[in-house]
């Protein structure tokens, strides 16, 4: 019998996670990604990988975790997914020990745990300071091996378009193009699992990858996937502020014992530990960058009144932070040239992750048919936030569901599929050929790259840390706007060979029209929760306040404690926001404080 | 798999540094008797040529031509596969590799002529025998002085930095300290040799 | 301050295909503080216009993380192979010069094909051979100073920059290069990766193996992760003698 063929695109944590299971299963992988796998961005996580160890004598359990991971998600993640993760963890952790992973560990020689945000107990393995990539190379390498065995084709440099569907609407490949000799190509599969990651590059500057533009995601979207929550970004707390982008500076700083502060009559004022006393410095991300905004923002006590702010590890022994985290503290010398050791360091919030994306159920299956999504870009597990370390154990446990449903799913349902001419196919192709040769001619005034800069900087004014319906209503206007002006790009380059700026036009396109998701669905949720805050306004569209501080309105749970689904009106391009029941019945719903210690 | 590129890199290694190290050694000292006058070189030569004919031809070619050969034709090899740049990575270690290899390219050339003419056409085709005179004479030539000083130079330092780089390759010294040990000794020894050299070349004329 | 606006020079060796003829062109952007190559390449795509006011098409180059992780944005500046993004502006003398390394095959601009580094990963097997990613039993307790050695060594992002300064690697030469062999060291020392050692050692005993190192020592000068590549290179060559005599004799 033939073997099932699978295309995953993607080679980030995720993608080979879910490439390895299939090569298990017996599948045959075709693995797409826009760089050699090993360059994904998974490699950027920094501070670890949760899992319920309990090495340290604090009688953590999966339960706790559980509920720390539902609780910092502000109850939005669907909690029968989220025990399936939790429950997997501690085997993953054992599985990547077996891989070579070179974890931290302790005197003893067993693994070692750390404390992450949003979390009481130490239950977070790392690996230094540079977890993720390790972790990445870890399932590189096991990949690599498959390779050699025969299991996985690899098409390194090739960048995913669409996918193309047969006359029922099931997905039945891709259609994908080199980046080098820019051919464009259909590919034929059973299955096919996005593992494409986050869009950070939408907010133009943020602490992912300049690969990570969601092209992918939105692609789909408009071919009739839907998107859920995708108004939950993560806006990390700490980061470098940078021309190019922001850079990250791991959560592991607060949880080895850094201090965020600034001064404030002429004194230090640790305001994270002063307004959250039971979590101090490890509150949440969301808690802690509206502090830091508020700060900076509201208060203006920002270093030299800019947006930035102290974050502190001058105080800790310098082997100790060499030993934890020397591949950070190399990254604050080398980008910014002072020594974390010596100065604290300055730091300002930053778009970080996507809770949100890809509507999927918990094995992993979009709403078209043959079509799975997996890791960041899916918009499972998270809820309204994510905690730190979450996102790698996310990432990895995503893969090794959706890889073995794709083969199940292939065995159970191929031969019931209709016939798929060539034809159809080549007629696919043709459309994606034809748009990009009409790319390549574009001949207007616009710079894409300008463009993007500019969307980018508007999306952080209106839909970052603090959002308003006011703000959010004149977002949209302004993305349609520049939707409009992508129709007037100029390209310089017209040649047919590594056209990297063709490639940018084309997922600048796909990035608009997921600003607008994410816009849009932050307008209709009239509610704060997790990483999504709305300030009230009266009814003459001025933010409300009172005794000097803003009125946010309060998290709605009758209203709003649904999973936002978002899909693609073809015919105005815009997005349509409706809401989904999801499974939140294992622990009920409790306000989240983290002035307070957690109580169950 | 036999891995023949593996076991000739090593026996270049250990055939350079052992053999032609010792082939070095043996001029060095040789030669270094004509600090004593002529007669303590000349009767030095007369003592070698007591040893039987057939067994000196013997030693020559085991110890002297077949290592010099393999060594050299080898070595030519890996000097090809070489792009030295140490105008771009200007590292102490990256100036003594180009060297080793610029070195190489000159030994080649000054051991086809030194050889031929000494060895093959002086005391082989015209059966002259090497004497303190004929090598006075020969040196009296500045241009041939100047030759066979860079000839001396580069063997000596040919052989010197192979002691360092012999002791990475064969794993017996692995940390950058060690290492670094190791190389400022040879350098050391590189030193007293050119002098050395330098001393006996010169004694000809004093 | 406005007429004394600092601005940054760079002269860029570009190339339109694998087989066409490389030429330099000349950019001039704006300075700003902390500002690196990436960030000012970033800048020529906003604007494509060389010194002399031609429109060209934007330079062509490979980046991804802007971290220093990622390994993708290595090309020669200023004669030097070093990540692009962490190359900063203030620390480079100008005119800058950005040129491909061509240790490996340009495919356009600065923009190289190192397929070659992870063809040689495969050849030195540098994996673990588990079983499956399934659950087998607890993994086995490491020494903690070894599992120190291995993290330092696992930080090789497969960069190139010790391939591209090493006089031995290249087209003339077959030679893998530091990184790949000392990956080999790196599953040598795993618990588990250990059960083969000999194999790895074996295949670097090949052709273009670790024989073909000719201790320039280039390459721990470059590396922009500071793996100590000379001391475990020295490792694996006494590593591997023994196997040469292990060959010799028990056979």
């Amino acid at each position: 019998m033939a073997k099932n063929k699978i295309i995953v695109v993607g080679g980030g944590l995720s993608g080979l996670m879910a490439t390895l299971k299939i090569c298990e299963a017996g599948g045959e992988v075709d693995l797409f990604s826009y760089c050699p796998v090993k360059r994904s961005h998974s490699l950027c996580a920094q501070g670890g990988i949760n899992a319920c160890m309990d090495t340290k004598g604090e009688h953590d359990s999966i339960y706790e975790h559980f509920d720390d991971t539902v609780y910092g998600g502000d109850f939005l993640a669907d909690q029968l997914a989220v025990k399936g993760m939790v429950e997997a963890a501690p085997k993953l952790i054992k599985m990547f020990d077996r891989m070579g992973v070179p974890f931290t560990r302790t005197p003893e020689g067993v693994l070692d745990l750390r404390n992450f945000g949003g979390q009481k107990n130490k239950r977070t393995c790392f690996a230094g300071s540079t977890t993720g990539q390790q972790l990445l190379y870890a399932l590189d390498e096991q990949v690599r091996r498959w390779e050699v065995k025969g299991g996985v084709t690899k098409y390194e440099f090739w960048e995913f378009v669409k996918i193309f569907k047969d006359k029922n609407g099931v997905c039945r490949g891709i259609i994908a193009q080199s980046m080098n000799s820019m051919e464009i190509k259909a590919f034929k599969a059973d299955v096919v699992i996005l593992a494409t990651g986050g869009p950070g590059q939408v907010f133009g500057r943020c602490t992912a990858s300049t690969i990570c533009n969601g092209s992918a995601v939105s692609a789909v979207y408009q071919q009739g996937a839907k998107i859920a929550n995708p108004e939950f970004i993560q806006i990390h707390p700490t980061a470098i502020p940078g021309s190019d982008k922001n850079r990250l500076m791991s959560e592991a700083c607060r949880g080895e014992g850094g201090r965020v502060w600034v001064y404030r009559d002429g004194k230090p004022w640790y305001f994270l530990e002063d307004m959250y006393p039971a979590y101090g410095n490890l509150v949440p991300r969301d808690v802690a960058s509206r502090a830091i905004f508020k700060v900076c923002v509201h208060m203006d006590l920002g270093i030299n009144h800019d947006r930035r702010v102290y974050l502190d590890l001058s105080h800790i022994p310098a082997d100790y932070l060499e030993r934890k985290l020397g591949g950070i503290i190399e990254i604050y010398t080398e980008f910014v040239g002072k020594d974390p050791r010596k100065v604290p360091m300055e730091i300002f919030p930053s778009v970080h992750y996507s809770m949100g994306g890809i509507y999927v159920d918990r094995k992993h299956f979009t709403n078209i048919p043959g079509l799975m999504a997996s890791g960041e870009c899916d918009h499972q597990y998270h809820g309204a936030n994510r905690l730190g370390a979450n996102s790698l154990l996310s990432a990895a446990y995503s893969g090794t569901v959706s890889g073995p449903e794709a083969v199940k799913w292939a065995k159970e349902n191929v031969s019931k599929l209709c016939e798929i001419t060539d034809a159809e196919i080549e007629a696919a192709r043709k459309e994606v050929q034809d748009e990009y040769d009409k790319i390549r001619q574009m001949n207007g005034p616009e710079n894409a790259h300008k463009l993007h800069q500019e969307m980018g900087e508007i999306m952080y004014e209106y839909v970052s840390i603090e959002r308003d319906n006011n703000g959010l209503d004149i977002c949209l206007g302004k993305l349609k706007e520049i939707l409009k002006r992508w129709e007037n790009i100029g390209v310089t380059d017209h040649g047919n060979w590594a056209n990297q700026e063709a490639m940018f036009v084309r997922q600048l396109r796909n990035m608009i029209i997921y600003a607008m998701a994410i816009t849009k669905s932050a307008r209709s949720r009239d509610e704060s929760r997790g990483a999504h805050a709305k300030i009230m306004l009266d009814e003459n569209g001025k933010r409300i306040e009172k005794d000097g501080e803003l009125q946010f309105y309060p998290r709605n749970d009758e209203k709003f404690m649904f999973t936002s689904v978002v899909s693609f009106d073809a015919a105005t391009e815009e997005p349509v926001v409706t809401y989904e029941e999801f499974e939140h019945s294992l622990i009920k719903a409790r306000p989240r404080n983290y002035a307070v210690a957690k109580k169950e | 798999m036999i891995n023949v590129s593996f076991y000739l890199r090593r026996l270049h290694s250990l055939c350079g540094l052992v053999l032609l190290g010792g082939v070095l050694i043996e001029h060095l000292l040789t030669n270094a008797s004509a600090m004593g006058g002529p007669e303590v070189f000349n009767n030095g030569l007369a003592m070698m040529e007591q040893i039987p004919q057939p067994i000196f031809l013997g030693i020559e070619i085991c110890l002297y031509a077949v290592p010099i050969l393999f060594h050299g034709i080898y070595g030519v090899y890996i000097a090809m596969q070489a792009k030295n740049n140490p105008s771009e990575y200007g590292y102490s270690r990256n100036w003594k590799f180009a060297l080793q290899r610029w070195t190489a390219w000159y030994l080649v050339a000054f051991l086809i002529w030194h050889v031929g003419y000494l060895r093959i056409y002086t005391k082989g085709i015209m059966g002259e025998h090497i004497s303190y005179a004929l090598v006075q004479s020969t040196l009296a030539n500045p241009v041939v002085f100047a030759l066979y000083a860079i000839g001396m130079f580069a063997a000596i330092f040919h052989f010197c930095n192979g002691i360092t780089t012999f002791c990475m390759t064969w794993g017996i010294t692995k940390g950058p300290r060690s290492q670094c040990v190791v190389d400022k000794g040879a350098m050391g020894l590189c030193v007293l040799m050119c002098l050395f050299t330098l001393a006996f070349m010169s004694s000809y004329f004093m | 301050m406005a007429e004394q606006k600092k601005t940054v020079k760079f002269i860029i060796e570009r190339q339109d295909s694998p087989t066409s003829k490389p030429y330099t062109q000349e950019f001039e952007i704006p300075y700003r503080p902390a500002l690196n190559v990436v960030a000012s390449l970033m800048e020529i795509q906003k604007n494509p216009v060389t010194t002399d006011g031609k429109k060209v098409a934007p330079v062509v180059w490979e980046c991804n993380c802007l971290e220093k992780v990622c390994g993708a944005c290595m090309m020669v500046i200023n004669g030097r192979a070093r990540q692009a993004c962490c190359a900063l502006i203030d620390e480079l003398e100008q005119p800058i010069r950005l040129q491909p390394a061509r240790t490996f095959p340009v495919i356009r601009d600065l923009l190289i094909d190192r397929s070659v580094m992870f063809e040689s990963l495969k050849r030195v097997q540098a994996w673990v051979e588990v079983d499956g990613s399934w659950e087998v039993k607890d993994a086995p307790i490491q020494n903690p100073y070894t599992a120190t050695t291995a993290y330092e060594i696992s930080h090789c992002m497969t960069c190139g920059c010790c391939l591209e300064a090493c006089p031995n690697v290249g087209p003339q030469s077959d030679f893998i290069g530091a990184s790949p062999s000392v990956q080999a060291y790196l599953f040598n020392l795993h618990p588990l990766g250990k059960f083969d050692k000999e194999k790895r050692l074996e295949a670097l005993m090949g052709k273009g193996g670790i024989t073909s190192c000719g201790n320039s020592q280039n390459c721990v000068e470059v590396c922009p992760k500071n793996i100590k590549l000379t001391t475990y290179l020295a490792q694996l060559n006494r590593d591997v003698n023994k196997h040469a005599l292990k060959n010799i004799f028990n056979k």
